[in-house]
């Protein structure tokens, strides 16, 4: 019998911590992309470099997608957004290092990374439209709606964890049944298929964390199709 | 099922940090750079287009001088070209206006020497034809040369107007009679008869002898002249002969 | 064995899952079929056609993923088996 994903391993007791295996990889996860991040913006120039340039470019195609996403100007969500988006990316594809599971695999980091995009969609919408604007969102379009918007903050939250625990809980799982049947060359496909899915993730986790803080900043981006997941 | 709580608040802490150092040392250091090089391409845009503007202000500069200069060299080639035209035409004129006077002055020099030539000539021929006549007269008789002429002095007479002629008729002074030599007392008497008969009264003559006449006979009174003398015929002759010449 | 709660948690499962792998490939099957058609009639629009497939092919997908969640606590977190 296979273990079950839903329980988090404790590695071991750190104090009165205990760490799981997600949190150990969450750390060295944490270390590489700040310290390849250190590296490459060390030494800056205004004639970029080859690595400058693929940092560049992926600031202003993450600048490009908030204006698209969410109409306002991308400078002050750039850092959150592109954050998330770098982190599930990475430890999406952290299961291709062998012995790692992805943190993104259990439902404690999903649900973590669900609960920041809560408070900072709450956060920006009382920063921009003030406690009382933000809370008049709620009432519309008419005060009836008020329970359902109350209910679609939740569960859009739960959904948003949800998804993305299940799309890679269900890659490892199946990964793991295949290794189990045949180890050599036949998870090669669900591999690829597994990285796939994770960068789709990252880029849905992202585009929905965008359309939840604009919809809650604006009213414009209550358009979009997906915000009423 | 349950949650592990301890990893979610873990997990939840480690995104946080982790969004914290992405924004400090990846997006915002990227983001910085890259207004920076908007800024500087922006300012190395204005930069040329100044750069452009100063060289557009210096080339048309350079443009306004050649064509000044080349107007400057035009004006001053045609006012070359006017001047030398004045001074040709003004030397033409001149030369010709020279050329004039020296073949009017030769004209007339010319003319001059031809009318001396004449003159002298004509000079020479009076001089000769009076000489001519004075050798020829002097083969006449005395007589002939003084007597013969008191009928021409009558026929003057008569040619004078009538108002002349009783004028002179009427004188009270004398009246002089030239001879070209002295007349004997019968000649004299002679001219007075004849006088008398042609003024209507006898004159009082006054005898006055001149060798010049040659041969013939000049009364002159106080208003008029009688001239009936070879001289004068010569002297007409010769007023004549000059006048046909001219 | 014996128990059987534990038989009928995994006939849920069964369950659960093949009815929910199948609405969305119908959904899916529509959607791609719409982008297909989409893309057929404006070739130039293709980039943001497929980006937006993508999503929405990954939002239908969630729904099977739901009804997967749904076996897998069936399965290893039931409230009901001891």
């Amino acid at each position: 019998m296979m273990h079950s994903p839903l329980i988090s391993e404790t590695l071991f007791q750190l104090g009165p911590l205990p760490i799981g295996k997600a949190v150990a990889v969450t750390w060295g996860l944490l270390a590489l992309l700040a310290g390849g991040s250190w590296l490459l913006t060390r030494r800056l120039r205004l004639r970029p470099t080859r690595w400058q340039s693929l940092l560049e470019l992926l600031v202003a195609v993450l600048d490009g997608q908030i204006r698209d996403t969410m109409q306002v100007s991308p400078a002050p969500y750039r850092a959150l957004i592109g954050s998330l988006f770098l982190f599930i990316l990475a430890a999406n594809w952290a299961e291709l290092i062998p012995g790692i599971e992805p943190p993104t695999a259990s439902l404690e980091t999903d649900a973590a990374l669900a609960l920041i995009v809560f408070v900072a969609s709450i956060a920006c919408g009382v920063a921009s439209r003030g406690p009382a604007g933000y809370l008049r969102t709620f009432a519309e379009p008419s005060w009836v709606m008020i329970p359902l918007n109350i209910v679609e903050q939740l569960t859009r939250t739960f959904s948003l964890s949800v998804r993305l625990f299940g799309n890679i809980m269900s890659g490892v799982f199946v990964l793991g049944i295949a290794l189990s049947l045949a180890g050599l060359l036949v998870p090669i496909p669900f591999m690829a298929l597994d990285l796939l899915t994770g960068a789709i993730q990252a880029y849905i986790f992202s585009v929905l964390a965008m359309v939840f803080i604009g919809a809650a900043v604006k009213e414009t981006a209550g358009t979009h199709p997906a915000s009423k997941e | 099922m349950t949650l592990d709580w301890w990893s979610l608040g873990l997990q939840a802490v480690n995104v946080l940090i982790l969004v914290w150092l992405l924004s400090r040392f990846l997006f915002r250091p990227v983001a910085q750079i890259v207004a920076e090089r908007q800024s500087e391409a922006g300012r190395l845009l204005d930069e040329a287009a100044e750069a452009k503007a100063a060289a557009e202000r210096v080339r048309a500069e350079a443009e306004a001088a050649r064509a000044q200069l080349a107007s400057r060299q035009d004006t001053a080639l045609r006012a070359a070209e006017q001047e030398v035209a004045g001074v040709k035409a003004r030397l033409l004129r001149e030369a010709e206006e020279e050329v004039r006077q020296l073949h009017e002055r030769a004209e007339q020099a010319q003319v001059a020497r031809q009318q001396a030539a004449l003159a002298l000539v004509e000079e020479r021929a009076t001089r000769l034809a009076l000489e001519i006549a004075a050798r020829l007269l002097e083969r006449l008789p005395d007589s002939v040369r003084l007597s013969a002429f008191i009928d021409g002095l009558l026929a003057g007479l008569d040619e004078l107007p009538a108002a002349a002629r009783q004028a002179l008729g009427a004188e009270s002074a004398a009246l002089t009679l030239r001879v070209p030599r002295t007349p004997s007392a019968g000649e004299l008497e002679a001219c007075r008869q004849a006088l008398a008969r042609a003024l209507g009264r006898e004159p009082e003559l006054k005898v006055a002898v001149d060798p010049g006449l040659i041969a013939g006979l000049e009364l002159e009174g106080s208003n008029a002249v009688v001239r009936n003398s070879f001289r004068a015929d010569l002297a007409r002759l010769h007023r004549e002969l000059s006048h046909e010449s001219a | 064995m014996d128990n059987p709660i534990e038989i009928v948690s995994i006939l849920g499962a069964a369950l659960a899952v093949s009815f929910g792998a199948l609405g969305p490939a119908l959904a899916e099957g529509r959607a791609v079929a719409a982008a297909m058609d989409a893309i057929a009639r404006q070739p130039e629009a293709a980039g943001t056609l497929s980006r937006t497939l993508f999503v929405g092919l990954a939002m239908i997908e969630t729904m099977a993923i739901y009804c997967l969640v749904v076996a897998v606590l069936l399965l290893f977190a039931n409230p009901f088996v001891h």
